[in-house]
């Protein structure tokens, strides 16, 4: 009842005409980054983040959100139509949407990838809302242990779930957490690796790394690519699905759903392991595994609906420990900490206008998603057509207008660009971002956990293995680390 | 990819053990009670450690090795190089010239550099451009664009 009672007064918020236009526009513009490729929800939200700095934190987050979960939405149609991934969680949606797409079928496709998202999305906004506050209520006996041993999980988990080398994912955390050392020290402020340069005192803002890491490196990576790419040229006709396609796709959706929302709570997880996990899943269990690859609905459905419901999962983290699961969730940590919040549990009983706000607000952008995707969707296919030589300085201009505007620092637009430069050669050499951008956000809050800790403890490591929670995260964080290493040891054992 | 682990190793190797000599020259403190430098060497050292691991790696794997002239194949040089000088001459040139001549400058250059174009519409879009994004984000959000000599 109390959950009804804070949902309509959710709503009461999320209705609020500003907040209606501020869900609308994050939705749009979030649908119009993931449809386009070259720019994705990270680097949409970078760029837009310094814009927030004048409306309330809650309309700002119900901006941000609709961006990364509206993304979600406008990635399947590239995927579909264009066989690119508009943005990487629609990534498998290539592998059955253009072929469906090529039979003749791409509006079923579509159809049921929008579909499959509102529901998917509707599901995990009810898995937030009933996971939240029991979250938050027992994260109030988190002291600083507990708080490390969760980070040092939470870096592990991310470093054990990356695509690539379990090494390079290491040395990317390693450099975030240096990074996010950069500046006076907390506790008796002393400049660390500062270089005698004023503007670094207060360490390096996330914005500009960020922009730079993802927005310009992104444009710098497109500049490459002169490719205009060539969208398959057939009728889309019948974007409400069959009879037949829902009883084929239902399983997939509601199997989507709950996988989705479990795997976006877990940091490293989020929409795109949830997409791919979807995807196999799906397969594995089908009686028919051989359609997929050739046009299996399922096969849309599945990773459609988990990627959506991930967004959802990816804030139960976020709002109840202050933690953040991806790098979309590290920059809404990122705002909410400019706007003067702290995230954690404390944001449930502090600010319930935030948490039940952007709830509302996801509902409503749901329903706001299903409109704008199918109807308007010939509107999106001539979107594709924009020529990269109008887009791309317009994605630049964004990123340093949005570095110059944190502080009014020609610094951080400098850092911005040394960062594009850094991002740029992690591409080339293989190198993730992801690893390095959640460690830099986390680690001021690791090294004061560590510090806090040992003051209670006068020194004693021993605290954080006599407190049962710090000591099972510490430990799963061993074992995650040494089975990540499993792999390695067995080829060398081959080898040998 | 052999070569490139090689030469990223040596790099971050290089980054840790800069790392580390400036967190001991901060204090590292004890175990017990960590000094400022404490992580952040400590965070050096993982560093260190897991480049050696890739070099070392990368040097054992015998199959898939480049060779140095493969690296760059295929990469658009020319193009990434004007974009990056064209961007750092901009930021020098921004607080002395302002934001609306200095970006007007920079958007023509940058759409230039992926096709050329009539000339009036290389010059139209950027005008534009320009204009829209000063009013958005210095009159209408309050955020201010740097003035320079001309005073806009």
């Amino acid at each position: 009842m109390d959950t009804l009672h804070s949902l309509i007064y959710g709503f009461s918020i999320g209705l609020q005409p500003a907040n209606i236009l501020f869900c609308f526009f994050g939705v749009l513009l979030g649908t119009l980054v993931g449809v386009l490729p070259g720019i994705g929800p990270v680097g949409a939200i970078s760029i837009l983040l310094p814009a927030t700095f004048r409306m309330s934190p809650v309309s700002a987050i119900i901006m941000l959100a609709g961006i990364y979960y509206g993304a979600m939405y406008g990635g399947s149609t590239t995927s579909i139509l264009v066989n690119i991934p508009g943005e990487a969680a629609s990534v498998v949606t290539c592998l059955d949407g253009y072929e469906m797409a090529k039979q003749g079928r791409a509006g079923p496709a579509l159809g049921i990838a929008a579909f499959g998202s509102f529901i998917a999305g509707t599901l995990g906004l009810i898995g937030l809302m009933f996971f939240a506050t029991p979250l938050a209520e027992f994260a109030l006996r988190f002291g600083p242990p507990e708080y490390f041993g969760l980070i040092l999980l939470g870096l592990t988990l991310l470093i054990y779930l990356s695509h690539g080398s379990v090494i390079k994912a290491i040395m990317m955390g390693a450099f975030g957490l240096i990074l996010s050392f950069i500046g006076l020290d907390p506790i008796n402020a002393s400049p660390r690796m500062t270089f005698n340069i004023l503007d670094l005192w207060d360490g390096i803002d996330m914005v500009p790394l960020a922009m730079g890491l993802f927005g310009i490196a992104e444009v710098l990576i497109n500049i490459e690519e002169s490719e205009t790419p060539q969208i398959l040229k057939t009728k889309i006709k019948n974007l409400f699905p069959s009879l037949l396609d829902w009883m084929q796709s239902k399983g997939a959706i509601l199997r989507g759903s709950v996988l989705g929302f479990f795997l976006g709570i877990l940091p490293g997880g989020g929409a795109v392991i949830s997409s791919f996990v979807s995807y196999g899943l799906e397969k594995r269990i089908s009686k028919e595994p051989e359609k997929f690859g050739k046009g299996a609905i399922e096969g849309v459905a599945g990773p459609e609906s988990a990627n959506n419901s991930a967004t959802a999962g990816a804030f139960v983290p976020l709002f109840t420990l202050g933690i953040p699961a991806n790098i979309v969730m590290a920059l809404l940590f990122g705002a909410l900490v400019i706007h003067g919040m702290r995230p954690g549990p404390f944001l449930l009983k502090d600010h319930p206008d935030l948490f039940w706000g952007v709830i509302s607000s996801m509902y409503i952008g749901n329903v706001m998603l299903l409109v704008l995707n199918l109807p308007l969707i010939p509107l999106w296919v001539q979107v594709l057509k924009i020529p990269y030589r109008i887009l791309f300085p317009l994605i630049l201009l964004f990123c340093i207008i949005g570095s110059y505007s944190l502080k009014n620092s020609i610094f951080d637009v400098l850092l911005m660009f040394i960062f594009g430069i850094v991002g740029y050669l992690f591409r080339k050499f293989d190198y993730e971002g992801a690893p390095l951008i959640l460690a830099f956000v986390l680690g001021p809050m690791f090294e004061t956990n560590l510090r806090q800790s040992l003051t209670l403890s006068k020194g004693s490591f021993s605290i954080f293995f006599t407190r049962p929670i710090a000591a099972v995260t510490i430990i799963l964080a061993i074992i995650l680390l040494i089975t990540a290493f499993i792999p390695y040891f067995i080829k060398a054992r081959e080898k040998i | 990819m052999g070569l490139r682990d090689q030469m990223s190793g040596f790099f971050w190797l290089a980054i840790s053990i800069f790392v580390c000599v400036e967190s001991a020259q901060v204090s590292l403190g004890t175990f017990h009670s960590p000094g400022p430098g404490f992580l952040p060497f400590w965070a050096g050292v993982v560093l260190g450690t897991f480049s050696v691991l890739l070099i070392l790696i990368s040097i054992l794997k015998k199959k898939g090795r480049e060779k140095l002239r493969e690296m760059w194949k295929g990469m658009r040089w020319k193009k990434i190089i004007l974009v990056l000088f064209s961007l750092f001459l901009y930021i020098l040139l921004l607080p002395k010239i302002g934001y609306i001549t200095a970006t007007f400058f920079l958007m023509i250059f940058m759409s230039g550099i992926i096709k050329r174009s009539k000339l009036w519409i290389e010059i139209v879009i950027p005008l534009i451009t320009v204009l829209a994004s000063y009013f958005i984000f210095d009159t209408w959000l309050g955020i201010l664009l740097p003035r320079g000599i001309f005073g806009f």
